[in-house]
């Protein structure tokens, strides 16, 4: 039995990241959005307008909260703060699962946020394996870790980052949340083949799959969620969704964010892409 | 520097972590290029290793810069933008971030910008910092539950003064050499047209029932009464500390009748969150 069976994972659909610049709009208009995406950490404070939103939104919408600042992969204890926080979180939404990102965030007591790669070795990969089982152990909630995009690569990687993934995923038995566009800017930034990296991915695995514009630096890519989803991305979203099934997709938009119609297009955009990969038609849930 | 030779995963993440942070670009610093050329592999576009860092170099500074410029918009426009991006360096230079909490990333600007040679002695700059940070923490401090007054439905004369208040989580009391709240509001309708001249305030930030964090200045001796009720005096005895030290006569007098209306206007901010008497 594959993991998302196990866990009895749902697809929920096509959705896009909640952020503030549109959550009065959609409190207040209900739009039809199949599921939404909450950054967890936007929403730890004991009070205030996030926690008053958060609960207005999970009345009428599934919510997947996923985490930017677990640092999974640092060497610094786990933060006992930040993971009773998530914990409470997850109480409190009740999602089928949640995530964070296959990253380390800081040492030495230090957090320069931003999701800084592993090197992949077996040693890197034994010490982000416990932390992934005690962090499940606490959460009692199925949880996976994304893929996220990178600009450098060390010297004493000896897998390659998808090996590292899929053997991550499997001995700490977590889920797997596939960013296509991370796929494809790592790919370019590194030379890697981004078609062979989603072959190489249990599809069983994945939970999830983001999608997410990027930016052209030239010399590398940056994965800036700044605009439309490229059209390389939706090929390697068709492959993906090939190959995984139906899988719950979302569409991240965080910097120079669109009106709420422009965003709600490109939902709609990924959920014809997946209709047209599946051969059905996924109802839009009515609210 | 630490040598990212030593081996270990935290040996290589602390060394990425003091280049990330850095106030030098790493391809400048030749000591740095070549702990990254000792550890990174070259991009594939024309990137060297210490060219690799240098992008998430550059992302902290923005992503940090930004976050304060956004958190402190009255120091913003107290400093300027090209003074305060070089307050934010020094800052994030002196305190690095240490919490994966970025609301929390502002905590030490007031202290920072008070000890500054340059800045210490202005004293609107300094005001600001502490506004800035108090609509900061004010923002996401835990909810209260409703006000329930059926206790004082009823109570003896005696059982109100020794009544406690308890105050909403998200209540400030800032003593300030300037109207700066005024300034704060005047940035944000976009019409703030000169440094204000000098005025001692009392002022009240919160957090109101629509969520919206408000700033209002108070009379000296509501302030102080406030004070005195906040660390946990019954209401006869800090309104007798209040009395006694501005020269007023006591509660049964001048005084009582104001605390009234004081007392109204409190609970119509939502600042009183509960009223507890003794049975
Ligand atoms: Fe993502």
């Amino acid at each position: 039995m594959g993991y998302r069976e196990r866990h009895a994972i749902p697809d929920l659909g096509v959705g896009v990241g909640l952020r503030s610049a549109h959550i009065v709009h959609v409190l207040r208009e209900r739009p039809a959005m199949d599921w939404f995406e909450i950054i967890s950490e936007n929403f730890f404070a004991e009070g205030g307008v996030a926690r008053a939103h958060l609960d207005a939104a999970r009345a009428h919408y599934p919510l997947v909260p996923h985490g930017v600042s677990l640092s999974i992969g640092g060497t610094d204890s786990i933060d006992r703060d930040h993971l009773s926080r998530l914990r409470a979180l997850v109480r409190r939404v009740r999602p089928p699962w949640c995530s964070d990102h296959l990253c380390w965030t800081g040492a030495a007591g230090l957090d320069v946020h931003d999701l800084l790669p592993m090197p992949y070795t077996r040693e890197t990969l034994a010490h982000v394996v416990e932390r992934v089982r005690r962090v499940q152990g606490e959460l009692e909630t199925p949880f996976a870790l994304e893929n996220a995009s990178s600009y450098m690569e060390y010297r004493e990687s000896t897998m390659t980052e998808h090996q590292f993934l899929a053997e991550l995923a499997y001995r700490a038995d977590c889920g797997i949340l596939l960013d296509v566009n991370n796929v494809f800017v790592s790919a370019y930034n590194h030379g890697f083949d981004a078609n062979a990296y989603v072959d190489a991915i249990p599809g069983d695995r994945v939970v999830q799959m983001h999608l997410a514009g990027h930016t052209d630096k030239g010399t590398h890519l940056l994965d800036t969620h700044s605009d439309h989803v490229r059209d390389q991305v939706w090929e390697l979203y068709r492959r993906a969704i090939g190959r995984c099934g139906a899988v719950s997709t979302l569409v991240e938009w965080d910097e120079n964010i669109p009106t709420w119609s422009v965003l709600e297009a490109e939902g709609r955009a990924a959920r014809t892409v997946r209709d047209e990969v599946l051969g059905a038609t996924t109802k839009v849930r009515p609210c | 520097m630490l040598d990212p030779r030593d081996g270990s995963l935290a040996g290589l993440q602390r060394f990425i972590t003091d280049a990330v942070r850095s106030g030098t670009a790493s391809p400048l610093d030749p000591h740095r290029a070549q702990g990254a050329d000792r550890v990174l592999v070259a991009g594939k576009h024309g990137l060297s290793p210490a060219d690799r860092l240098e992008i998430y170099r550059e992302q902290f500074w923005v992503r940090h810069v930004s976050n304060l410029i956004d958190d402190f918009p009255t120091l913003g426009w107290v400093i300027g933008a090209p003074a305060f991006r070089e307050v934010a360096s020094g800052y994030l230079t002196a305190h690095p971030p240490r919490t994966w909490n970025l609301q929390r990333l502002g905590a030490d600007l007031p202290a920072f910008i008070a000890s500054e040679p340059r800045w210490a002695s202005d004293r609107l700059a300094v005001d600001a910092s502490r506004l800035d940070w108090a609509f900061m923490e004010a923002f996401d401090a835990p909810d209260a539950s409703p006000l329930d007054l059926s206790p004082l439905a009823g109570a003896t004369e005696d059982a109100v003064t020794t009544a406690r208040l308890r105050f909403h989580p998200s209540m400030r009391r800032l003593a300030f050499h300037h109207p700066v709240h005024e300034v704060r509001e005047a940035t944000k309708r976009g019409d703030a047209r000169e440094r204000p001249a000098p005025r001692n305030v009392r002022v009240v930030v919160w957090r109101d029932a629509t969520f919206a964090v408000r700033a209002t200045s108070v009379e000296p001796i509501a302030f102080d009464l406030l004070a005195e009720l906040s660390a946990g005096a019954p209401l006869g005895q800090a309104c007798e500390a209040v009395a006694n030290a501005n020269g007023v006569s006591t509660p049964a007098g001048e005084l009582g009748e104001r605390v009234g209306a004081w007392f109204q206007d409190w609970t119509a901010n939502g600042w009183v969150s509960e009223v507890a008497i003794a049975r």
